[in-house]
């Protein structure tokens, strides 16, 4: 595999892992991390989280991976599944959103 | 009359369409509960006027039906998408043993109208009543002239309507004249499909393969663990070895159904779902990948020639995550400012 997809791969699974121990240790999501499929609906139906959810994963975000947004109608979009809020952190290191 | 048309109308406005793919069963008796717990493979706490979102599923844990298992007081609603209602029917009978239960085809009886859009909800409100708005996502409820059940596949607010067959004429001619002022627009399966796509909702009448479990299919979420279910040893078995993993992707060009990808030269997966996404302006595939590949964001694959990046679902920013009854409405929709339909590509 080539140096730069792996490399991609690596830092996408690296985030997605804190991710899912958000999940599961602090929105005491009982799954365990290999079934939390990282394309899943987070809110509604998926795994049901709710406003509160969503307060702690931004809480997270912040923690976790130094990401502090305001809600500028990009937290929606972006924290519909597991994948769309990787992209986000990515986003955020790589500038691509503007930091508060 | 496009299915582009039809797209943007799913995305825009509203929408009317025969729902000729779900099959209804309704079943009553004291052992309902305990029947749809034995099938189920996602935990059945649902109170009356709720609905749960699973699967049934093969011996082998191939998805067979995409179900809605819908508590009303001490009976339940099946609506199931994949299979007939006899073949529901015959599902359900086949793991009744020892219960009493009584199974009745409503599909025989009653079919479905289903309204999608944005703006879905205050057609449905001047259907039925202003009460609606407050239907909770996977909610339903009984209008005098119909079973409503909140749902939708699309990304967008869905109602899927189940109608007493010899009201049905009636009841789509009222629809479509409340519906003149909403721009509704009838549409059929295709442009359906093509939402289901782009908003990433499983197709069970698309993407399942023979091999495939939930494990690959990404639906993890409809099941849980520790449960005795059709296909529970096999869903077992499988998450310490699955077959890949499904993951979105985009193209310029067309990408054709069963098509290998490959990288680097390896055959590396397979498309299983196929679609011209008009609202993004590319291919979009449903793609199975090989477990280590099976990441959003990747570039470098292709596709009988043509390049292929992987996405993460949903591909596009619905409307109607940002629509809300309280404050906006069909009237005002010029004057509200949306985020656009396609998110940012930060790749």
């Amino acid at each position: 595999m080539r140096a730069d997809l792996a490399e991609t791969i690596a830092v996408r699974e690296e985030i997605l892992g804190k991710l899912r121990g958000v999940l599961i240790e602090r929105m005491r999501l009982r799954r365990a991390p290999a079934e939390i499929d990282a394309d899943a609906p987070l809110f509604g139906a998926g795994f049901a989280l709710d406003s509160l959810d969503a307060v702690e994963l931004i809480v997270a975000l912040d923690t976790l991976f130094g990401v502090v947004l305001e809600d500028n109608g990009l937290l929606r979009q972006q924290m519909r599944t597991l994948n769309t809020v990787v992209d986000l952190v990515l986003a955020y290191r790589r500038g691509h959103v503007g930091r508060r | 009359m496009s299915v582009a048309d039809d797209l943007a109308a799913i995305r825009a406005t509203t929408t009317l369409r025969a729902g000729d793919e779900l099959a209804c069963v309704r079943i009553d008796g004291a052992g309902a509960h305990e029947l749809l717990d034995r099938v189920s493979p996602r935990q059945l706490f649902v109170r009356s006027g709720q609905m749960l979102h699973t699967l049934f599923l093969d011996d082998a844990a191939k998805p067979v039906a995409d179900v809605y298992l819908c508590c009303d007081d001490d009976a339940y609603h099946v609506v199931a998408e994949g299979m007939r209602a006899a073949s529901v029917l015959a599902y359900l009978a086949d793991h009744a043993h020892g219960l009493s239960v009584e199974l009745v085809d409503l599909s025989l009886s009653h079919a479905f109208l289903c309204l999608d859009g944005p703006y879905a909800w205050e057609l449905l409100a001047e259907i039925s009543s202003p009460d609606v708005i407050g239907l909770p996502y996977l909610g339903f409820f009984h209008d005098p002239r119909f079973t409503c059940f909140r749902g939708g596949k699309t990304g967008e607010y869905g109602y899927d309507l189940l109608v007493a067959r010899e009201q049905l004429a009636a009841e789509r001619a009222r629809i479509l004249d409340l519906g003149r002022r909403f721009e509704l627009r009838e549409i059929g399966q295709e442009a359906h499909a093509l939402a289901m796509l782009e908003s990433a909702f499983f197709d069970v009448r698309r993407a399942p393969r023979p091999g495939l479990t939930p494990v690959e299919l990404q639906l993890q979420w409809r099941l849980n663990a520790g449960r005795d279910y059709p296909g529970s040893a096999a869903i077992t078995a499988r998450r310490a070895s699955p077959r890949g993993r499904t993951v979105l992707a985009a193209a310029a060009s067309e990408l054709v159904v069963d098509a290998a990808i490959e990288l680097d030269g390896s055959v590396v997966g397979t498309v299983l779902v196929s679609g011209q996404s008009h609202t993004r302006g590319d291919w979009l595939a449903l793609a199975l990948l090989e477990p280590g590949l099976a990441h959003a964001g990747l570039h470098g694959f292709t596709c009988g020639g043509i390049a292929l990046r992987t996405i993460s679902s949903p591909a596009i920013n619905n409307r109607s995550l940002y629509v809300d009854p309280q404050r906006h409405s069909w009237a005002t929709r010029e004057s509200n400012a949306f985020p656009p339909l396609v998110r940012p590509d930060w790749s």
